[in-house]
């Protein structure tokens, strides 16, 4: 055939492409368990560091993480009830095969669903941190629409239910050195010790500087010029999941003063 | 023969380094050369997908069509690059989440896509291979060097390692922040261009222009 026919370079082009693609999804494919365990690893890093078990920006060996996990308990919400469910066991919703049979999805009603995410679970897991502490720290997990891609993160709130101990991001797909910094510690610092609700159990927490004599300081976090966008689909996933939708009619239980 | 195969591998290390005699690579050079050891992963990788890719056009290069060359060769690389990505971020998570997205910008790196177009797609396998390990090392060899300059002036250390104990420890040195940002690598580079052509004039570029002083400036 001749070399410069068009028929030729469709050939040629058509015949990479493919093996290519083949080549592609095979890496993909392979390494993805690998990938995935890894990123549970991670995941656990993260419960951890939020736990307040360990000095959160320690450097923690695997071994360190594993053994303060131990002390990290997944109890299961029915968010329809808005408490723990004792009769389920958190652990057949972590094995994808048996949550797929077991959970609901539960469709989100458009004026709640700041976060864009249409569907969310019945039941979700969240984490308690085991201590002497009469009132322990609950880890939150949250996600929702960034920019670009579903932003998921964990939040960790004192035995108040109220007070933010303290957040991570650990997965996103925004642009680096834009909306990653989301994930910069400095700024994840200014987290703590913001609070939720007000007085009356209204959610007032927002993203977005404010003046330090304003009512409002205690609920805000500031915000990241130049990643406007990213932050405010944080802000918005946030207010989801704290909100009548999410967690908050659990969360107000406990201010009637109901056994954890 | 072998004279051939040996210069393919040779001249890129020093004499036709991709980055000091072609500028190429530049990008990732100053990103990513803040510590040796992500410097020693880049070099790794972009070596890997250089040697990939020039094998794989050099073996088709009789039926590239000459109008859609680049297309085919940008898959391949780009290709060999997710591969690549994919791999470390299976078997070096760390060490891919702070390369972050420097890893998938092999794709353009000049380097590769040069020596596919140059070299590639005119020579057979053999010594397009040795060609894409010559350049591979030529730009490692930069890179690391400037990796080695920038930790160990703007922290004290070599992969991590103390070497000079910092002033806050109780030691003598005192870590220049300069070396840790990106500005540093474009003057190391610049340092190591100068070397090398004051070394081998040969290398020296001709004036593309010659600076003819105006009448005004003449009669200022
Ligand atoms: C290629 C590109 C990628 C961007 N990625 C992000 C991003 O991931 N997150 C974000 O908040 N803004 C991103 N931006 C910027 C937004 O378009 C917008 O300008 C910014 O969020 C506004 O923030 P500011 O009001 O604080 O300046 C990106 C812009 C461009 C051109």
């Amino acid at each position: 055939m001749d070399n410069e026919s068009p028929a030729k370079a469709i050939l040629v082009v058509t015949v990479t492409a493919l093996l290519c693609s083949i080549l592609v999804s095979s890496a993909a494919v392979f390494l993805q368990p690998l990938q995935k365990a890894y990123a549970d690893i991670e995941r656990i890093r993260y419960l951890v560091q939020l736990s307040g078990l360990v000095d959160s920006d320690a450097d923690l060996s695997e071994f360190a993480i594993v053994s303060a996990y131990q002390d990290v308990t997944p109890r299961l919400i029915d968010l329809e009830t808005g408490s723990f469910d004792q009769n389920l066991d958190p652990q057949s919703f972590e094995d994808p095969d048996t949550a797929d049979e077991l959970q609901q999805l539960v469709s989100i009603p458009a004026e709640l669903d700041s976060a864009r995410l249409e569907l969310r679970p019945r039941w979700i897991s969240v984490y308690q941190v085991e201590t002497d502490s009469a009132l322990p720290r609950l880890i939150f997990p949250i996600y929702g629409q960034g920019m670009w891609s579903t932003i998921y993160g964990y939040l960790a709130l004192e035995g108040d239910l109220n007070t933010i101990a303290d957040v991570v991001f650990y997965e996103h797909e925004e642009t680096a050195g834009i909306g990653d910094q989301i994930q910069r510690p400095a700024w994840l610092v200014g987290w703590r010790g913001k609070k939720l609700y007000d007085e009356q159990g209204q959610l007032q927490f927002d993203i977005g500087s404010i003046d330090v004599d304003s009512p409002e300081y205690d609920y805000r976090v500031d915000g990241i010029a130049g990643a406007t966008v990213t932050v405010d689909g944080v802000a918005d996933l946030v207010r989801y999941w704290f909100g009548p939708h999410g967690y908050a009619p659990f969360i107000s239980r406990f201010d009637a003063g109901q056994e954890r | 023969m072998k004279t051939r195969l040996r210069r393919a591998l040779v001249t890129p290390l020093v004499d036709e380094n991709p980055v000091t005699l072609h500028i190429l690579g530049i990008c990732s050079a100053v990103a990513i050369t803040n510590s040796l050891y992500s410097a020693l992963v880049m070099s790794a990788a972009l070596t890997a997908v250089l040697c990939f890719s020039s094998v794989v056009i050099s073996v088709i290069r009789r039926h590239l069509p000459h109008s859609v060359r680049i297309i085919v060769q940008v898959t391949v690389i780009a290709s060999a690059v997710i591969v690549v990505d994919e791999m470390l971020q299976a078997f070096a998570p760390t060490t891919s989440q702070i390369l972050s997205v420097f890893v998938g910008l092999i794709i353009t790196n000049c380097i590769v896509l040069g020596r596919a177009e140059a070299f590639a797609a005119h020579n057979p396998p053999g010594v397009s291979l040795l060609d894409a390990l010559g350049n591979g090392l030529g730009f490692s060899l930069i890179l690391c060097t400037v990796a080695t300059i920038r930790e160990l002036f703007g922290s004290g250390g070599l992969l991590g390692r103390e070497i000079f104990t910092s002033a806050a420890a109780g030691g003598w040195f005192e870590p220049v922040g300069l070396f840790l940002l990106p500005p540093s690598a474009f003057f190391i580079i610049g340092g190591i261009v100068w070397l090398i052509r004051s070394y081998k004039p040969q290398q020296r570029e001709q004036a593309e222009f010659e600076i003819i002083a105006t009448d005004s400036v003449r009669n200022r």
